[in-house]
């Protein structure tokens, strides 16, 4: 049987001939570590000798094909399939006996017995809720599914951009539900780390529980969540939208739905890869910092933005290098002269917060802080 | 004591971490742009990682000892395969060694490592008002020693010519590991001794390894202006640029399309468009021409050029758009995201050039040569670009360049029959086999016919430099020549 891998053979030999290397300045791992087999350019040849049997799998070969954040910065750059290379290129080694490293078959393990990748009861998703009266999902009741996201859902400092998602949603009168602790996992981790059997097993059941819900949109505050349940709803031909939270807002803001007032706090905003570059979201999430702050850009933005280093497992897997992308990006967040970095993505925000130095703060945090009538806003006050 | 392998002592000298010897690893070092059949893919032995001058010291020393090949690459990305290893032995890839070691802004210069990229250079300098104005298109990637080895182009040519022009001083390491810095310091020119800096452009690694560049840097302009004209000759461009000169108009940029190329360049265009740009019919050369400084003297500079070009057949491209696809896709680099020009152009075929310099006069004539002689070779033609290289003056760099498949064997034999032929006609025309890609294994075996006898005080500094013929050897000369 021809491997997803073997059918991009003809991109990793385009790659091969042009040598171009466009991909490389935008690659946060190889920028980090400067060897070529870790940028696109030198992943796609180790590709290309594999299938073509110059060479045999070993630990260098993994390394490179999952010392990676998948952040699609290279295909910034390129018109290759460059980030569906390298999924092809993990779950190639993985069907070709190579072990998954502990740290991700964790992951699966978790989502199998846990339904979140990072083993905490399902009862811990209904944590953020307590008292915030939010109606359970049930098949035919509402049209709207607000979609926390494992990673936010069960970690309780992440629980605060969920819960202010949800209040600016009830401001703006919208009828929505959670699914509590049946939400399921969207997978999204599984996909990045080659368990692609696993993922497509779990995308199917998923799709089956939101139609048997009767949903029309999922809104989700997790681009991960966003870009991997997008996708499986188009795929499946359900007519069921997925959102992310910031685009739904700023249009509450805009309709007026939403006051704000504005602080001279110097904001800048982190565009999460999967989010920006990946799900095409860059606008809306300025719009709402610039509603409510001194707006102010890093160099590096939108489709160029650099990856914090969380994704794809290499926070997991490669914790030192992970944080070492954190660094780099909080310190060009730093040459702006902001105080404070807003991002929408549970990965980013924890991701940011191990680097010090700055004040890391999730996007509806931000914004609700900024809303008439929270009570805890008074145009000196800031978020954090 | 069982004695070490040289890659024992390598490991030994600069730490394991330093040293990449697995089959994968190397595999991915082993290749450029150059159009080469998988076949004549060798990788090389050994890669090392050196972060310091004396890393490469200590490397070169164990190779000078073993009398192992020694490849020094940046980017990886020529068009003629200059630094790929053709006979194994250690590659070293400089792209480790890109720190920026000091920016003297009064002074307007930086010095580097000379494995930075040239725009790792322009981000650090560009705090200061300052550019580093050798722009080739490959410059996100080639780094400041692979632009002096290579001695490739810049789309600023004609204004600040190429990297020689901004090299003030470099640091060597010589094929004995002897550390040498030739140059004059940050002073911008010098009278004193012979000029073993200059070298360095062109030589391809041959000599030695360059660790360290002192560059020249100049002010960034306030405002650029680029403009396209069309010719119904090459010719005539040729002497627009020349009357354009001779008014003593500080010219920025200028490069003459033929028809052809210029398709090439605008596929920005036609993904926004959905169609090629119009160009008129008759119209054989396009010129492109930049201006760029204080708003007023761009403004005036532009009009007095727009005004003289009547008296050359000349017309200005009105519909902005095809400008504008052009600079971006040559200079800018910015496209729409996911449906840029690399490489979707190239996704069977890649570009293949020849980089030939012919005398001005013979422009014309030299470009129906290149199209009679690709499609005698049956090449799918791409044309022809004449880029303005040279400061104030009217000297050309050529790009001659076709489509070759390089996993058709047959089909890179006739893309290096068509490149021997064009060189050889170069030097028959009174010109030269190369300005922007340098000799590399491609024009090594007939490298007499445009030097004669000088070849043979070329091989003597060659020696002098590198008496074990370690250092990229098979560029420039034949292996065996030096043996």
């Amino acid at each position: 049987m021809t491997s997803k891998l073997e059918e991009f053979k003809d991109e990793l030999e385009t790659c091969f001939g042009t040598s171009c290397g466009f991909c490389e300045r935008g690659c946060p791992v190889y920028q980090s570590m400067k060897v070529k087999t870790l940028c696109m350019k030198g992943r796609n040849r180790t590709m290309l000798g594999l299938i073509q049997g110059k060479f045999e799998i070993s630990p260098a070969v993994v390394q490179a094909a999952f010392e990676c954040t998948l952040c699609g910065n290279c295909d910034r750059w390129c018109s290759l399939k460059n980030t569906e290379h390298t999924r092809a290129f993990r779950e190639y080694l993985l069907r070709h006996g190579v072990e998954p490293m502990k740290e991700h078959s964790s992951i699966l393990a978790s989502i199998k017995s846990y339904g979140n990748p990072w083993f905490q009861p399902r009862s811990a998703r209904n944590r953020w809720t307590k008292g915030m009266n939010i109606p359970k999902s049930a098949p035919g009741k509402q049209e709207v599914i607000f979609f926390a996201g494992c990673t936010s859902a069960v970690t309780k400092q992440l629980n605060k951009g969920l819960v202010a998602s949800a209040k600016l949603l009830q401001k703006a009168g919208i009828d929505f539900a959670t699914m509590g602790q049946d939400e399921p996992c969207c997978g999204s981790t599984l996909l990045r780390v080659g368990q692609t059997q696993a993922f497509k097993e779990l995308s199917e059941e998923n799709v089956r529980k939101f139609k048997a819900l009767g949903v029309k949109k999922i809104v989700t505050a997790c681009p991960g969540c966003y870009t991997t349940l997008k996708k499986v709803m188009e795929d499946s031909g359900t007519k069921i939208d997925v959102v992310h939270i910031s685009k739904e807002i700023a249009r509450l803001v805009r309709e007026g739905k939403i006051k704000v007032t504005k602080t001279s706090e110097r904001v800048t905003y982190h565009d999460p890869c999967h989010l920006g570059r990946l799900g095409g979201v860059f606008d809306e999430p300025r719009e709402i910092v610039d509603a409510v702050a001194k707006f102010v850009e890093m160099p590096n933005n939108r489709y160029e933005a650099r990856c914090c280093g969380a994704g794809a497992g290499l926070q997991s897997a490669f914790p030192k290098l992970s944080k070492d992308l954190a660094a780099k990006r909080v310190a060009e967040a730093k040459s702006t002269g902001a105080t404070t970095i807003v991002t929408s993505c549970p990965f980013c925000e924890t991701q940011l917060r191990t680097v010090p130095g700055m004040k890391v703060v999730d996007l509806m945090e931000l914004l609700l802080d900024a809303t008439e009538g929270n009570g805890k806003n008074n145009n000196t006050k800031s978020a954090g | 004591m069982p004695q070490m392998s040289y890659i024992d002592e390598l490991v030994s000298a600069i730490g394991k971490e330093k040293v990449l010897q697995d089959p994968s690893e190397k595999f991915v070092y082993g290749a450029d742009w150059s159009p080469r059949t998988p076949q004549e893919f060798v990788p090389p032995d050994v890669v090392v990682l050196p972060r310091t001058t004396r890393d490469v010291q200590r490397i070169i020393k164990i190779a000078f000892e073993h009398d192992i090949p020694v490849v020094a690459g940046g980017g990886l990305t020529g068009m003629l395969g200059g630094a790929v290893p053709i006979h194994g032995g250690i590659y070293v890839d400089t792209t480790t060694m890109n720190s920026v070691i000091e920016v003297d802004a009064k002074n307007q210069t930086v010095r580097v490592q000379a494995g930075a990229t040239l725009q790792e250079v322009n981000d650090a300098v560009h705090p200061y008002d300052l550019w580093l104005p050798h722009q080739p298109e490959s410059k996100w990637v080639s780094t400041v020693g692979s632009a002096i080895a290579c001695d490739n182009d810049s789309t600023f040519g004609v204004r600040y010519g190429k990297i020689l022009n901004c090299l003030l001083s470099a640091e060597l390491v010589t094929g004995t590991g002897e550390i040498l810095e030739l140059g004059h310091r940050k002073a911008h020119f010098t009278s004193s001794g012979y000029k073993l800096k200059d070298l360095l452009a062109g030589s391809e690694g041959t000599l030695g390894i360059i660790t360290e560049a002192t560059l020249k840097l100049e002010p960034i302009p306030a405002t650029r202006q680029v403009d396209m004209l069309v010719f119904p000759r090459m010719g005539a461009a040729v002497d627009y640029l020349s009357r354009l000169l001779k008014a003593g108009l500080c010219i920025e940029a200028a490069h003459i399309n033929c028809k052809r190329r210029l398709n090439f360049y605008t596929h920005s265009y036609r993904q926004k468009y959905g169609k090629d740009p119009e160009i008129p019919a008759w119209a054989e050369a396009l010129l492109a021409i930049a201006f760029a400084g204080d708003s007023e003297v761009v403004e005036s500079q532009r009009g007095y050029a727009l005004k003289i070009a009547k008296e050359f057949e000349a017309q200005l491209v009105e519909e902005r758009e095809i400008v504008e696809a052009w600079w971006a896709s040559k200079y800018t680099l910015e496209f729409e995201p996911f449906k840029q020009k690399w490489p979707d152009s190239q996704t069977k075929k890649k570009f293949g050039a020849a980089d030939p310099g012919v005398p001005v006069g013979r422009l014309e004539e030299f470009y129906h040569k290149f199209i009679s002689v690709a499609e005698k070779h049956n090449l799918e033609i791409i044309g022809m670009n004449a880029y303005l290289e040279h400061p104030n003056s009217i000297g050309f760099s050529l790009s001659c360049a076709v489509f070759v498949d390089y996993r058709n064997a047959d089909e890179v034999k006739r893309f290096r029959e068509f490149h021997d032929e064009l060189s050889k006609l170069a030097v028959a025309f009174e010109g030269t086999m190369s300005t922007f890609m340098s000799d590399t294994y491609q024009k090594a075996p007939y490298l007499e016919i445009e030097h004669g006898a000088s070849l043979k005080y070329m091989r003597e500094v060659k020696r002098l430099f590198d008496p074990k013929g370690i250092m990229n050897p098979g560029k420039k000369f034949p292996r065996e020549a030096l043996k």
